[in-house]
């Protein structure tokens, strides 16, 4: 099962993966990505790994585990 | 700016100073005093059905971007980013779930709340330098609709859009609610012409006497049965509101005969029956009158014609919509969609898109008859000559203002508004009586609206916008009308 990682502190806020995976990601009232969810399905596996390619800051990760 | 009040005065008086069809400053004014206060045509819901679909329309120089956001709500954001100002969204229809702005990156949810703020925390020091919370795209100080139909007004205090349309909402429904599930709107075809705005909007109000002479080549070709001369002056033309229209009077029949006449199947006819009101019926199955052009002030128009198709004597009508939108003082962009009942069969659909096409839209028949006369009109009003020349737009009123027909009785129209029969210009002096109306009456400022800041000058708006969700005065959005299609939501 993959599992979508982020790294809070290192966010920006550019909201790249909103744009990307809206249905995986968000941003909250501070600014900083939000995950809606973790476990990541087949189907949303290609939008969650061009999130993570179009971070600028390179937050986010994907995990298979 | 100099004194108007002549021009209006002369307008009044049904005397049309010629030149007020292209002039720069009556434009200025015309921008200032109508569009930024009256009630604008934008879209259709069809056309932004299921949640993140958006068209951007605008009105005059500003750009609105009209979405159905996630949770159903339709809303206009103004398409101005509140970074820099860049254009926001730069597609002319889509579905998107956020908007990103292709300048420096901030992006928006389709509900216009800003989502994406690059280093907000390193470039302003976070929400002590930059408010970010409650920020969002700029949302049409109104917005409403009417059966489906969405308006936006820049005056915050506009009247209601529905007290705005006024009785001309009785007449509305024989375009727009034909069925319970009204209409669906395709295109818009869009084109510009060298042609003041006025022009087409006055001629769809009720020029009836342009018929038989502009289109001569349409009948005789046999392509259009009605517009013969005489059945033009037995139609009548009505006003009810802040729109006006034209008709035409049918042959013998009740109101089931006269819609078939017109060619509609009887499972549309059903429907019609049930969707309309006693009085409406009575207009068409018992008046005999049956709608055509019409206007609603200042720049929205209505078709309603049945054309012969192929080569038999059968008749198949269709309904377009359509928009002058004003480019200059000489220059129209005009917007023209197709309509029809949503719950029309398909077969009824294609022949009367195929109607509609022949006869307007950048390619239709009548159109190219049309714009070769506004054309011309425009240029000849911009010359000197033009300033001394009071055109005589009293058809239909004698030098004391009586009737040369009098107006039909409620027994003989039952629709709201005022009706004649004959030739005659009274739906043209009432849309530009509305229009003198709107010129002399100055617009106060609107309050300006600050982005991320706290502190001097900043108004009441801006400080509910901030608030975000809870404020007491939520952009206006329209109510989610749930639709069979499931939400999908799509990246831009
Ligand atoms: S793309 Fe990267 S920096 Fe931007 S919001 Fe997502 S995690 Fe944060
Ligand atoms: S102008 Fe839009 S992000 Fe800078
Ligand atoms: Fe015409």
């Amino acid at each position: 099962m993959a599992v979508a990682k982020a790294d809070f502190e290192a966010c920006q806020g550019y909201a790249n993966c909103v744009m990307a995976a809206p249905t995986v990601y968000d941003i909250d009232d501070d600014g900083t990505v939000v995950l809606l969810k973790e476990q990541i399905s087949e189907e949303e596996r290609s939008k969650v790994e061009e999130a993570v390619k179009s971070c600028p800051v390179s937050a986010l990760s994907i995990e298979d585990e | 700016m100099t004194d108007q009040s002549a021009v209006l005065a002369d307008v009044r008086r049904g005397m049309i100073p010629a030149h007020i069809y292209n002039d720069q400053e009556i434009f200025t004014l015309e921008k200032e005093r109508i569009f930024s206060r009256a009630w604008v045509f934008v879209a259709h819901e069809s056309e932004i059905a299921r949640a993140g679909d958006y068209v951007v329309r605008r009105v005059l120089d500003d750009s609105f971007i009209v979405t159905r956001d996630e949770a159903g709500e339709i809303r206009a954001h103004f398409n101005m980013c509140l970074h820099r100002g860049m254009q926001v969204c730069r597609a002319e229809m889509g579905n998107a779930s956020h908007f990103r702005c292709p300048y420096h990156g901030w992006s928006y949810r389709n509900d216009g709340r800003i989502v994406g703020l690059p280093f907000h925390q390193d470039a302003y020091g976070g929400e002590a330098g930059f408010k970010r919370k409650g920020q969002r795209l700029l949302p049409a100080p109104n917005l409403d609709s009417h059966n489906g139909m969405i308006f936006i007004s820049l005056d915050p205090d506009a009247l209601p859009l529905r007290d705005f349309l006024g009785d001309f909402a009785f007449y509305l429904d024989y375009y727009t609610k034909q069925s319970p599930s009204g209409i669906e709107m395709r295109g818009p075809q869009r084109w510009r012409v060298k042609a003041n705005w006025k022009i087409g909007a006055e001629n769809f109000a009720g020029d009836m006497y342009h018929t038989p002479q502009t289109h001569t080549s349409v009948v005789e070709i046999g392509l259009f049965r009605e517009p013969k001369a005489e059945k033009r002056k037995d139609g009548c033309t009505y006003w009810a509101g802040n729109g006006g229209g034209t008709t035409y009077k049918l042959p013998d029949g009740d109101l089931e005969e006269r819609l078939s006449y017109v060619g509609y199947p009887q499972e549309m006819i059903e429907r019609m029956k049930t969707s309309w009101s006693a009085e409406q019926c009575r207009v068409i199955g018992q008046d005999g009158f049956m709608i055509s052009a019409a206007s609603v002030f200042p720049n929205l128009s209505f078709v309603h014609n049945w054309p012969r198709v192929a080569d038999s004597d059968d008749v198949l009508p269709f309904i377009s919509v359509r928009q002058w939108q004003p480019i200059s003082e000489n220059e129209t962009e005009i917007l023209s969609w197709f309509a029809v009942d949503a719950e029309a069969p398909e077969e009824f659909k294609a022949l009367s898109y195929k109607a509609y096409l022949m006869c307007f839209g950048s390619t239709g028949m009548f159109e190219q008859d049309d714009v070769e006369n506004w054309v011309s009109l425009t240029n000849t009003a911009a010359g000197s000559m033009a300033r001394r020349l009071r055109l005589n737009s009293r058809m239909g009123i004698l030098a004391d203002d009586t009737e040369v027909i009098p107006a039909l009785t409620a027994e003989q129209f039952a629709g709201p508004g005022s009706a004649h029969v004959g030739y005659s210009e009274y739906n043209q002096r009432e849309l530009l009586a509305r229009w003198a109306d709107h010129l002399e009456r100055p617009v106060t400022a609107a309050a300006a609206l600050h982005v991320g800041t706290t502190g001097v000058g900043e108004d009441r708006r801006a400080i509910a916008t901030r608030n975000g969700a809870d404020a007491s005065d939520d952009p206006p959005a329209l109510e989610h009308v749930p639709s069979e299609d499931a939400a999908e939501v799509t990246g831009a």
